[in-house]
C-alpha cells in the first residue's frame, strides 16, 4: 500500500513538471502546446549529448555533472521552446485557436523525427545513472535517487510557484492570463511575458527529460509522446491553467496508474484512469482547482 | 452566367493539377512493371517499419536484407542478374502497410522479404497473394499469419507456440514452481504470452502466479514491478522487447525482486543488458533461436556487418538477411522469376543454411523445427546455457 | 464534391462583385468537378498502388467531412474521432465474420453501434466546454483503442482479419478499382449529405452555438440536444467510415486506431477551412496524400511534413479553403464597413481580411472559456 502509494507520487511528480509548462501556456495563451512532450525528449537528447562528449566520468563526480548539465538543458530547451514559439506560434496569434493546434502537432512531428534523423531511431542508454542505496521508509522501498529527484521536482516546482506569485513577470502573467487585452493596455509588455513562459515551461520539460534519462537510464525518440499525453490530462484533472492545479494533477494521475494497475492489471490500466478522468469531469467540470468562469457574453 | 464554362473547365484544371501529382505518383513508381520479366535486375521488396516506435527494429532488418544483396549482386547476383533491393516504410500500421505493400507490387517486386508487425503485416497478404509473389517473413509469427494457410508465404522465424514450448520446456527443467508472464499487449508479445500461459496449464506443475500487461513505449513500470513482487513468483518471463525489458530488468533488481527472469526473442539485444544497466541483466535467460553470438564461426559476419553499418547487429538481423538469401537461392533453384515456381522451389527446399539451422518447411510453411534454445547474459553477453536437446 | 455550404444561407456580400477567382471558388459545378475528377482519375493511372492510395485518401475525406460536423459546424474539439471509427470497423469486421454477411448488410449495426458510442461518449460529457471536452474525448479514443486491443471478440492486438470485400446485387466490387468507384459514390453521397446538413435548420443551430452558445441557448436552442446531434451524426459518418475502411484493408487491428490518426483528420478539417465541406475535402486529400508522396523521404518524411504544417498554418491561419463569414456578422451595416471594400483582389484577400475579422470572434469565445489561471 505505502509502496504503491510512494511508486504514484514518484510518477506523478514527473508527470506534473511536465504538466506544469502544459498549464502554464494554456493560462497565457490558451494553446494546447502538443510540441510539449517532445521538449521532454529534447532534453533527454540535449543532456545526452552533453554527458557523452565530456566522456567517462568519475563516480563520484556524477551528481555534480548531471546537475550542471541540468542547468545546461535547462537553459537550451528553455531556448529552443522559444524558439518554437515564434517560428510556429506568433504568427499566428489571434488566429482561431485550432489553428494554432496544428502547428503544435506539425512542430511535434518535426521535433520527433528530427531528432531521429539525427541520433538515429535506436534508444540510447543515457551515460549517467542514478543509483544508491534503498531505504525501507513506512514498508515501501524508496531509493536514494528517487529521493533526490523528488527534491528537485518539489524545489522546481516551489520556485516556480514563488516565481509567479512573487515577482512582477509573475504578475505580469497571471494577468495575461486574466484579461490579455487588458494588460496590454495596462502596459505589459505581453510579448516579452508570454516569452518567458514559453522558456520557463520549455526548460521545466527539458529538466525533467534529463532526469528521466538519469534515472531510467533509456531514452528515445518517442519518449515524449506519451508522458505528453499523461501530463495533459494531469494539467486537466488540476484545472488547466491553474499551477497549483498541475501539480496536484500530475500527483493524482501518478496514483490513479498506480492503484489501477493493481486493481485491474496493467492491460486495464490506462483505460481505468482515462475513465475516472470522465466520470470525475462529469462531476466537476472544471477540474481540481479550476474556477467556474461565469461566461461573458 | 457567361462565365460558367470557362470556370467549370479552370476547376477542373486546377483540381486536374492536384490530381495529377497523384498520377505520376502512381505513373513514376508503376512506370517500370517489366522489372519482373526476363531482363534487368530481380527486384526484392520488403514492407518493414522505417518510421514509428519500431523504427529500430527495421533499421536492423532493412540492414541485414542490404548486406545479403550487396553479398549476393558481389558475386555475380542470381541468374546473371543483379539483385534490387526496395525497402517500403509501413510503421507498423496496417493501413499504411497495404498501401506500401501495394506499392512494392506495382514496382514489380519478384519475392516479398519483409514483416515484421504482425498487425500490419496481416493485410499484406492477400495483397502479394493476388499478385502471387511469394513472400517470405523474417520476423513477424503470429499465429494468424500461419492461420490464413495461403500458398505464397513462409515464416522463417519461430513461431509463438514453438518459443513457448521451450520456454516450458526450460522452466519445467530448471524446477521453477510459480511464473510471473509480463506482455507488452501488442500481438507478438501477447501471443507468446497467451501460448505460454496455456501450455503450463496443459502440463500442470508450475503455477501461474501473474498474467498482466504493460503499454510500450514508457519509462517507468514501477506498477507492473509492485504487481510482481508481491506475487513473488519463482521466474518472471517476459515476452515484449528489448527497450522495455531493460527497463523492468533494471527495476525489479531495484525493488529487490530476488527469482529468475527470462526474455523471449524480441528482448536478445546487447541493448537489453546496457539498459538494465551495471550488472543488472546477469544471469537473465532468453529463449532465442540460434544468433551469430551463439553459433561458432559467425564473429566474422558481425564483424563485417558492424563495419559495414557502423552498429553491431540486432534483433532480426540475421533473419532478415537469411530471408534474402532464401530468396536468391529459391530463384536459382526456380530458374525463373515465375511466382509459382518460386514458391514451388521454396517448399520444396531442404537443408538450406540458415543462422538458425538447417531449414525444412513444414506443409503449413513455417519452420519445421523453431530451434529455440536458452541463453543466459553472462558478463554482459548472451551466452548459450541449454540447447534443450 | 458538394454544394457550397454557405452560398444559399448567407446573404451575398454587398458591394464590389468578388473577382473571377473568387467566384469560381464559390460555383456550385464545383463539386461535380471534383466528383468528375475523383471518377475519370482510374483511367488516367489504373495502378494497384494508385488505386489503394486514392481509395484511402477517399475513406479519410468521409472522416474529415464527418468531423467537420462537430469541430467545424458546431465548435467541438473532439480528439478522439477515430473511436468512432474503430466501432464500426469492428463491428462491420465481427459482425460480418460471426454471420458470414456481406459487408453491406452490417450497416444497421454499423449505424447503431455509433449512435450507441455517440450517445455514450456525448451524453455525459457534452456540458463541458472546450478543452475539457477534447482531453475527455480523447480519453474515450483511448479507452476504445485499448479495450479493443484487450477483449477476444475483437481479436486482441492482431485484430480481425479476412473481412470480406463489398458486393452489390451479386457483384464483386472488391477489385481494387470497382471498390474505389464504390468508395467514391458512397463518400459523394455522404459528403453532400454533411455539405446539406450545415445548411439545414439544425446546421444553422450548430453555427449558432458554435459562435455563442451563451445567445444560442437565450434565443431557445436546446443546445445540449443540438451538440448531442452533430455528435451523433459525427460518428455516424465515422462509423461508415470504418465500415469502408475494414472492406478495403480486410484487417483491422487497433494499431490503426492510435491517437496519432485522431489529430491526422484534425488537421485535414482545419488545414482545410474548418465548416468549409470543399476546403474540408482538399485538406483531407492533402493529408491523407503528403506522407505518401514523401514515402522516399524515409525518415525525414515526418520532419518535412511537420514543416509543412506549420507553414501552412502560418501563411493561411483560416485553412485552405476558408468558409465565408456567416450572416449574423453581416446585418448591420456598421460591421459590415469594412467588409465593402473588399473582395476585389482574389480570394487571397478575402481570407486575410475575413480571418482578422474571425479571429476576433474566435479569440473572445476563447477569452470567455476556461480563463482559469
Amino acid at each position: 500500500m505505502t509502496q504503491l502509494l510512494w511508486n504514484g507520487l514518484f510518477v506523478g511528480s514527473f508527470y506534473a513538471l511536465i504538466a506544469l509548462g502544459y498549464s502554464m501556456v494554456y493560462g497565457i495563451i490558451k494553446l494546447l502546446n502538443f510540441a510539449h512532450g517532445d521538449l521532454y525528449m529534447l532534453g533527454a537528447f540535449i543532456g545526452y549529448a552533453m554527458l557523452s562528449s565530456v566522456g567517462v566520468i568519475p563516480a563520484s563526480m556524477s551528481i555534480t555533472a548531471l546537475l550542471i548539465v541540468l542547468l545546461l538543458t535547462m537553459i537550451i530547451s528553455g531556448g529552443i521552446g522559444v524558439g518554437i514559439e515564434r517560428l510556429a506560434y506568433r504568427p499566428l496569434r489571434g488566429s482561431p485557436r485550432l489553428a494554432v493546434l496544428i502547428t503544435a502537432v506539425g512542430a511535434s512531428f518535426t521535433l520527433e523525427y528530427g531528432v531521429s534523423a539525427i541520433a538515429g531511431p535506436n534508444p540510447r542508454v543515457f551515460p549517467v545513472r542514478l543509483q544508491g542505496e534503498t531505504f525501507d521508509i513506512l514498508g515501501a522501498r524508496v531509493s536514494a535517487p528517487q529521493i533526490v529527484l523528488m527534491v528537485i521536482a518539489v524545489l522546481l516546482m516551489l520556485s516556480l510557484n514563488s516565481y509567479i506569485q512573487r515577482t512582477s513577470m509573475g504578475r505580469a502573467m497571471r494577468a495575461i492570463a486574466l484579461d490579455p487585452k487588458g494588460s496590454l493596455l495596462m502596459g505589459i509588455n505581453v510579448n516579452k511575458v508570454i516569452t518567458w513562459t514559453f522558456f520557463i515551461g520549455s526548460a521545466l520539460a527539458g529538466a525533467a527529460g534529463v532526469m528521466a534519462g538519469a534515472y531510467y537510464g533509456k531514452i528515445d525518440f518517442l519518449m515524449g509522446f506519451i508522458i505528453g499525453l499523461k501530463a495533459f490530462t494531469a494539467a486537466v484533472i488540476g484545472g488547466i491553467g491553474n499551477i497549483k492545479g498541475a501539480m496536484l494533477g500530475g500527483l493524482l494521475l501518478g496514483l490513479l496508474e498506480a492503484f489501477g494497475s493493481q486493481w485491474l492489471g496493467g492491460e486495464w490500466r490506462d483505460v481505468f484512469t482515462f475513465a475516472v478522468l470522465i466520470a470525475f469531469l462529469t462531476l466537476k467540470p472544471t477540474g481540481l482547482l479550476g474556477e467556474r468562469v461565469t461566461e461573458r457574453v | 452566367m457567361k462565365l460558367r464554362i470557362p470556370k467549370v473547365l479552370a476547376v477542373g484544371a486546377v483540381a486536374a493539377a492536384l490530381m495529377a501529382t497523384t498520377g505520376c505518383g502512381g505513373i513514376l513508381s508503376g512506370g517500370d512493371e517489366n522489372a519482373s520479366g526476363d531482363s534487368g535486375p530481380i527486384k526484392i521488396a520488403a514492407v518493414i517499419p522505417l518510421s514509428g516506435s519500431s523504427a529500430p527494429t527495421g533499421t536492423y532488418m532493412k540492414n541485414g536484407m542490404q548486406m545479403a544483396i550487396d553479398e549476393i549482386n558481389a558475386k555475380g547476383g542470381v541468374l546473371g542478374r543483379q539483385l534490387q533491393f526496395d525497402p517500403e516504410d509501413e510503421a507498423c500500421d496496417p493501413t499504411q502497410a497495404a498501401a506500401a505493400a501495394n506499392k512494392a507490387v506495382s514496382n514489380g517486386a519478384v519475392v516479398s522479404v519483409g514483416g515484421y508487425c504482425s498487425g500490419a503485416t496481416l493485410p499484406t497478404l492477400p495483397i502479394f497473394a493476388k499478385a502471387n509473389i511469394p513472400m517470405i517473413i523474417p520476423a513477424a509469427n503470429s499465429q494468424e499469419l500461419v492461420n490464413q494457410k495461403l500458398p505464397n508465404v513462409f515464416l522463417i522465424n519461430g513461431t509463438g507456440a514453438q518459443q513457448s514450448a521451450a520456454a516450458v520446456k526450460f522452466m519445467a527443467k530448471d524446477g521453477v514452481k510459480s511464473v510471473a508472464l509480463v506482455d507488452d499487449n501488442t500481438s507478438y508479445s501477447k501471443d507468446i504470452a497467451a501460448q505460454t500461459k496455456k501450455d503450463l496449464e496443459a502440463a500442470g506443475g508450475i503455477k501461474v502466479a501473474l498474467a498482466t500487461s504493460v503499454t510500450a513505449g514508457e519509462s517507468d513500470y514501477s506498477s507492473v514491478v509492485h504487481d510482481i513482487t508481491g506475487a513473488n513468483p519463482d521466474m518472471v518471463y517476459w515476452t515484449g522487447y528489448y527497450q522495455e525489458g531493460g527497463l523492468i530488468i533494471n527495476q525489479l533488481k531495484a525493488a529487490g525482486f530476488k527469482g529468475k527472469i527470462m526474455v523471449a526473442d524480441g528482448s536478445v539485444d546487447a541493448s537489453l543488458i546496457e539498459i538494465a544497466g551495471g550488472t543488472s541483466a546477469e544471469g537473465v535467460f532468453a529463449t532465442m533461436t540460434q544468433t551469430p553470438d551463439t553459433i561458432k564461426g559467425a564473429e566474422t559476419w558481425i564483424a563485417d556487418y558492424t563495419k559495414k553499418f557502423g552498429s553491431a547487429p540486432g534483433p532480426y538481423s540475421t533473419q532478415s538477411y537469411d530471408a534474402v538469401r532464401l530468396a536468391a537461392e529459391a530463384i536459382t533453384k526456380a530458374d525463373s522469376t515465375d511466382g509459382d515456381k518460386i514458391i514451388a522451389a521454396l517448399a520444396a527446399i531442404d537443408g538450406f543454411e540458415l543462422f538458425s539451422g538447417p531449414l525444412k518447411f513444414t506443409p503449413e510453411h513455417t519452420l519445421s523445427s523453431g530451434g529455440f534454445q536458452i541463453l543466459v547474459v553472462k558478463d554482459g553477453k548472451f551466452t548459450l546455457h541449454d540447447d534443450l536437446s | 464534391m458538394s454544394e457550397n455550404v454557405d452560398s444559399s444561407t448567407a446573404p451575398r456580400l454587398i458591394g464590389k462583385p468578388a473577382s473571377v477567382v473568387s467566384r469560381l471558388f464559390e460555383s456550385k459545378q464545383l463539386g461535380w468537378a471534383g466528383f468528375a475528377i475523383a471518377v475519370i482519375f482510374p483511367f488516367l493511372v489504373a495502378n494497384n498502388y494508385a488505386m489503394n492510395i486514392a481509395t484511402t485518401a477517399v475513406i479519410f475525406i468521409l472522416l474529415a467531412s464527418g468531423l467537420n460536423i462537430v469541430v467545424g459546424y458546431c465548435g467541438l474539439l473532439d480528439l478522439g474521432y477515430i473511436a468512432f471509427m474503430a466501432v464500426g470497423a469492428y463491428t462491420a469486421g465481427i459482425v460480418s465474420k460471426a454471420w458470414e454477411l456481406p459487408i453491406l448488410f452490417t450497416i444497421p449495426a454499423v449505424l447503431l453501434m455509433t449512435v450507441l458510442a455517440g450517445l455514450i461518449i456525448g451524453a455525459p460529457t457534452l456540458r463541458l466546454r472546450s478543452d475539457y471536452l477534447a482531453i475527455v474525448t480523447l480519453g474515450f479514443g483511448e479507452i476504445i483503442r485499448l479495450t479493443a486491443n484487450n477483449l477476444t471478440i475483437t481479436g486482441g492486438p492482431s485484430g480481425i482479419y479476412g473481412i470480406p470485400g463489398v458486393e452489390l446485387f451479386g457483384l464483386d466490387l472488391s477489385s481494387p478499382v470497382m471498390f474505389y468507384f464504390f468508395c467514391v459514390v458512397v463518400v459523394s453521397l455522404l459528403v453532400l449529405g454533411s455539405a446539406r446538413l450545415g445548411k439545414s435548420r439544425l446546421g444553422r443551430a450548430w453555427r449558432f452555438v458554435r459562435e455563442d452558445e451563451d445567445a444560442a441557448e437565450a434565443m431557445g436552442i436546446h443546445t445540449y440536444k443540438v451538440k448531442l446531434a452533430a455528435y451523433i451524426f459525427g460518428a455516424m459518418w465515422g462509423g461508415i467510415g470504418g465500415m469502408l475502411f475494414a472492406a478495403h484493408l480486410s484487417a483491422i487491428s487497433p494499431q490503426s486506431f492510435v491517437f496519432l490518426q485522431s489529430a491526422l483528420v484534425l488537421m485535414a478539417v482545419v488545414l482545410g477551412g474548418m465548416g468549409n465541406t470543399r476546403g474540408v475535402v482538399v485538406g483531407a486529400v492533402v493529408i491523407s496524400l503528403l506522407p505518401e508522396f514523401l514515402r522516399d523521404m524515409g525518415n525525414l518524411r515526418y520532419v518535412i511534413f511537420g514543416v509543412v504544417l506549420i507553414a501552412v498554418m502560418v501563411l493561411r491561419p483560416q485553412g485552405f479553403w476558408p468558409t465565408r463569414a456567416y450572416e449574423p456578422e453581416k446585418a448591420g451595416p456598421d460591421r459590415d464597413g469594412h467588409d465593402q471594400d473588399d473582395g476585389g483582389s482574389g480570394p487571397g484577400a478575402h481570407g486575410r481580411k475575413r480571418s482578422r475579422r474571425e479571429h476576433r470572434k474566435v479569440t473572445s469565445s476563447g477569452q470567455e472559456r476556461g480563463e482559469n489561471a
